[in-house]
């Protein structure tokens, strides 16, 4: 008889030295040739990025505060796992179950210890069949293909061999919408799902299509359902901070992050969006201790981005650092500034314009005609805002706040605005801008007679 | 009250590995020597089996047990019951046959209900003459999963129940769904004549 596994590389992850060899034992029970360890969280990566294995199995608890699923995420996070690559979770916690049945980000199955080789060896096979099943459309997703991967994902729906598979069917559909820009059929397809049970990934899947159709009061109700009723389930509690941060509430939403951030100490990107909502919540010092810790510790290589440090001296400007914000931007290296972004380049210029204006006026008053005719995203406009009040450019200030409050985002940044004028004595002016706006909207929106 | 719990699943979270390690050391035992030590496999298995189902009746208990749903293949349950206990059945002359019928997804806890059904089988296999059958259908806009014998079948219907059954009991009555709850019923007859353990659910 032919065994697939022969052939197939595989990766056993676990930090105890005898668990893992318990799962080697298991694996070369079943044919595994090619059997590799990672001791820890690192080396798994490392092993990960170098030589991709065929079939991972990972012991959920890692130690030193890591696990499994955080692996997991993190692998997703750098594209780092194929659709095609096995990751089966090994785990003696029942607890697991519980983080399975909530998420969205899950594996492609996981397995409760003590279990025999035959038991992996029926979900292996198991796996491997679903993974023919959607072959071709992993790999119209991969080339993005969305229109393609989403009629091969109509095909299989209606297929007979498809019925073992209708719910991860629709889950791909609506990722795959979601994906595609298509946020309202999204949310279709996420209630389908939902009509047959009440999943929270599904739920979640709701409120993040609402809030990208920017239903943000739908978006909130819908995910504060998710959060009360499943609060293992902390992606959902990043997508309410996120939802929160539109509506103007950075308080709530720092609030929420605060807490998760708490039981997940080493998620990175959600220290990161910790750092945001701080921000917008005048919380400077926490902005500040969430950034220092992602520039220190986010150690995959590529993950620490000159955006994060933008958003370290961001914080270290507001708190009045000003020496500590220079040291930081003059940290970035001249290759990197030259393939900054319009939004990071007027950002960076912003910034080191308040913390050294010796170096910094010259390179903001250089990008100044780009910065009062561009599209910029409202981050750097509130650099931008924040540097051109304290340099005194009051038409560079309002024009950057008039834009901020015709944005699709006035509601995030409304209170930052604010709080910036005020800093500067110049509330009147703030509210002449406001009802300038306010007045333009009227016009805009009423019909010509 | 947490700390106690903590302590109950970190002890037994430990005690399960070890008994992967004791499992694994008789799999190279197996595979040097040539032997089955299936029956030796299987005791260390059902004893790990013990001690989740203790704690989740503690949890239970304390209104601390939530369900995990994730959507299911009714075979695919069926099938890892078999593979879990056909071996043990066989070493008492005892044949397990799977009736299963339903070929779609079904949104439940699929460890628990897999515990729950290889529980039931196993006290069936104490009693059979010479079968014992697990069958699953659509019954009634619901999920019917039936472990059925060909032994005198229960003495007392309701029988008097032990942790497996008011368990199974427990849990079957919080799968929810549309309105509707899942139960469990125990009589005697059926095509086989003995007991029979019938599991419903939305």
């Amino acid at each position: 008889m032919n065994n697939p596994y022969i052939k197939k590389r595989f990766l056993v992850i676990d930090d105890q030295p005898t668990a893992r060899d318990a799962l080697r034992t298991v694996a070369q029970n079943i044919g595994a040739f090619a059997v590799e360890f990672a001791a820890n969280y690192q080396d798994a990566l490392y092993r990960i990025r170098n030589n991709t294995p065929d079939i991972i199995l990972c012991d959920y608890m890692l130690g030193e505060g890591r696990s499994g699923q955080q692996l997991l995420e993190e692998l997703r996070r750098f594209n780092l796992l194929a659709d095609e690559t096995i990751f089966m979770m090994v785990t003696g916690e029942q607890s697991y179950e519980q983080v399975v049945s909530a998420v969205e980000l899950v594996p492609d199955d996981y397995i409760i210890k003590p279990f025999s080789p035959d038991k992996l060896l029926l979900r292996l096979d198991r796996i491997v069949a679903k993974k023919e099943f959607f072959k071709d459309y992993y790999r119209a997703k991969r080339k993005q293909e969305f229109d393609q991967a989403l009629a091969l994902l109509a095909k299989k729906r209606d297929s007979e061999a498809g019925r073992p598979y209708r719910f991860e069917i629709l889950r791909q559909q609506a990722e795959t919408e979601m994906a595609s820009g298509n946020a309202k059929t999204a949310e279709e397809t996420y209630r389908t799902i939902l009509s047959n049970y009440e999943f929270p990934w599904a739920r979640a899947g709701v409120a993040r299509s609402l809030h990208r159709q920017e239903k943000l009061s739908e978006a909130r109700e819908e995910i504060e359902r998710v959060v009360s009723s499943t609060p293992t389930f902390f992606d959902a509690a990043d997508l309410k901070a996120s939802i929160c941060m539109a509506q103007g509430e950075a308080e709530e939403a720092q609030r929420v992050l605060d807490e998760v951030a708490k039981k997940t100490p080493r998620n990175y990107l959600r220290k990161r969006l910790l750092a945001e909502a701080a921000t917008l919540n005048g919380d400077d010092e926490t902005a500040r201790a969430a950034m220092a810790d992602v520039i220190a510790n986010d150690s995959m290589p590529g993950a620490v981005q000159p955006e994060d440090r933008l958003a370290l001296a961001r914080s270290q400007v507001n708190g009045n650092e000003v020496i500590a914000a220079e040291k930081t931007l003059v940290g970035l290296k001249e290759s990197e500034l030259q393939n900054l972004t319009l939004d990071l380049q007027a950002s960076y210029a912003a910034l080191l314009a308040i913390s050294s204006p010796g170096k910094g006026k010259p390179r903001f008053a250089g990008l100044r005609p780009a910065l009062m005719s561009a599209a910029l995203e409202s981050t750097p406009r509130l650099d931008i805002l924040r540097a051109a009040l304290s340099l005194g450019d009051h038409e560079l200030a309002d024009h950057q706040a008039e834009t901020l409050m015709e944005a699709d985002d006035a509601k995030k940044t409304f209170g930052s605005t604010r709080k910036l004028y005020s800093l500067h004595g110049r509330e009147m002016d703030f509210r002449n801008i406001q009802k300038q706006v306010a007045l333009k909207r009227i016009k805009h929106e009423t019909p010509a007679a | 009250m947490q700390k106690l719990l903590d302590i109950l699943a970190s002890g037994i979270h430990d005690a399960k590995n070890q008994l992967f390690q004791a499992e694994s050391t008789l799999i190279e035992a197996e595979s040097r020597h040539g032997v089955d030590l299936g029956e030796a496999r299987y005791a260390i298995e059902s004893a790990a089996q013990r001690l989740s189902r203790t704690l989740t009746a503690y949890r239970l208990g304390r209104d601390d047990q939530a369900l995990a749903i994730v959507p299911t293949v009714v075979g695919d349950l069926c099938d890892e019951v078999a593979l879990a206990q056909r071996h043990h059945l066989a070493a008492t002359q005892i044949r397990l046959e799977i009736d299963c019928q339903v070929f779609d997804e079904w949104p439940l806890d699929r460890d628990l209900l897999t515990d729950i059904l290889n529980n039931a089988v196993q006290n069936a296999g104490r009693f059979a003459k010479t079968c014992v059958r697990l069958g699953a259908a659509l019954d009634d806009g619901g999920l019917l999963l039936r472990v059925e014998d060909d032994g005198p079948g229960y003495a007392e219907v309701p029988p008097a129940g032990g942790t497996g059954l008011k368990l199974a009991e427990t849990l079957a009555a919080l799968h929810a769904r549309k309105g509707r709850q899942g139960s469990l019923r125990l009589d005697n007859g059926g095509p086989l004549g003995g007991a029979r353990f019938t599991l419903w659910l939305p």
